[in-house]
């Protein structure tokens, strides 16, 4: 029932599991010692109940209570370290491809404009994409982290989503010749392969990672 | 019976005090509070856990899990050097709280 009312409070696996087993115990004992003290079964379950009167109320006591700034060793773990490795081997594997094969779905306009990436949807890469994620999410959710684990998963996608949202509006202001062969087509395309295809990718195995965390540390509760 | 906004003042006090006879879980803290204050002070699960959890983040309790003889596994509670460091100047800031109501209004010490 604890675990029911404390659903979605913002602390780790193991800590919301924790203080469900010992508000959990709480309500117990108190449920115990009022039919132990000569309280009718009914009577003694509402003297339990009655300890919470705003289960809401009290779930965001306990976040604030035992809200810790993550030290920058933490940082490390869950974010940067998960972050850059997941970038490094993205790169990676996208350079590998890129050298050994197989091409690209679309190939790069042989005549462009100097700033707009690469018109190029990399089915290997993505396919490759999923297991990358996966790595950052466990790396991250080992070290504890759950929202940074998130932004850890997608972290690759990240130089590709600046240069398209802001590199690229910088360029068609400061280049004419950009402007000039910049369609909307050409940059659906760039945003779908460099930004939505891969973000996707890697959130699937970065979900299913999730996932299977969630279920392992559930633990049972009394 | 006591008003909310004083309670909460005296919640720290009370807590600390009580565990500096030794490690308790939190039913049991709040029993005791209430056991000695006779019912003055009543601490529900939903105002002693956040409490708790505060003052074992500033260092003044810690908890740990311990198994007791029925087998339950219960977290206690005990009161750190810190916090016995802090009960001190409490203690002297409530003392002094009491004796200046008692100079301005009568009101005794406890």
């Amino acid at each position: 029932m604890v675990e029911l009312r404390l659903k979605g409070i913002r602390l780790t696996e193991q800590e919301s599991a924790e203080v469900s087993e010992e508000l959990s115990d709480h309500l117990q004992t108190v449920y115990e010692t009022s039919a132990a003290e000569g309280l009718a079964e009914q009577a003694a379950v509402e003297m339990a109940l009655g300890e919470v009167s705003n289960w809401q109320e009290l779930r965001t006591k306990i976040e604030s209570s035992r809200k810790k700034e993550p030290t920058v060793n933490q940082r490390v773990s869950q974010f940067w370290f998960p972050a850059f490795l997941s970038l490094f081997l993205a790169q990676a594997g996208l350079m590998l491809i890129q050298t050994l094969g197989p091409t690209a779905y679309s190939r790069p306009a042989a005549i462009g404009p100097r700033m707009m990436p690469p018109t190029a949807v990399y089915a290997a890469w993505l396919i490759t994409l999923p297991f990358v994620g996966a790595l950052a999410a466990y790396l991250s959710r080992r070290a504890g982290g759950r929202a940074s684990s998130f932004w850890a998963v997608t972290f690759p996608v990240f130089p590709f989503l600046t240069f398209l949202v802001i590199g690229l509006p910088l360029a068609i202001a400061l280049d004419d010749h950009v402007a000039r062969n910049l369609s909307l087509p050409l940059f659906l395309v760039s945003f779908s392969g460099w930004v939505v295809f891969p973000a996707a990718a890697l959130l699937a195995g970065g979900v299913s990672v999730q996932y299977l965390f969630d279920r392992l540390r559930r633990v049972p509760h009394h | 019976m006591i008003p909310s906004g004083i309670k909460r003042g005296t919640a720290e006090l009370a807590v600390l005090s009580v565990l500096e006879n030794g490690a308790l879980h939190g039913y049991e803290i709040a029993r005791r509070i209430q056991k000695e204050t006779k019912g003055a002070l009543h601490f529900t699960l939903a105002a002693l856990y956040p409490m708790l959890y505060r003052l074992e983040k500033q260092k003044l309790i810690s908890g740990a899990w311990e198994t007791c003889q029925n087998g339950r596994r219960r977290r206690c509670y005990r009161l750190t050097a810190a916090g016995e460091k802090k009960l001190v100047p409490l203690r002297t800031a409530w003392s002094e709280l009491f004796a200046a109501l008692h100079r301005l209004a009568g009101v005794s010490k406890a």
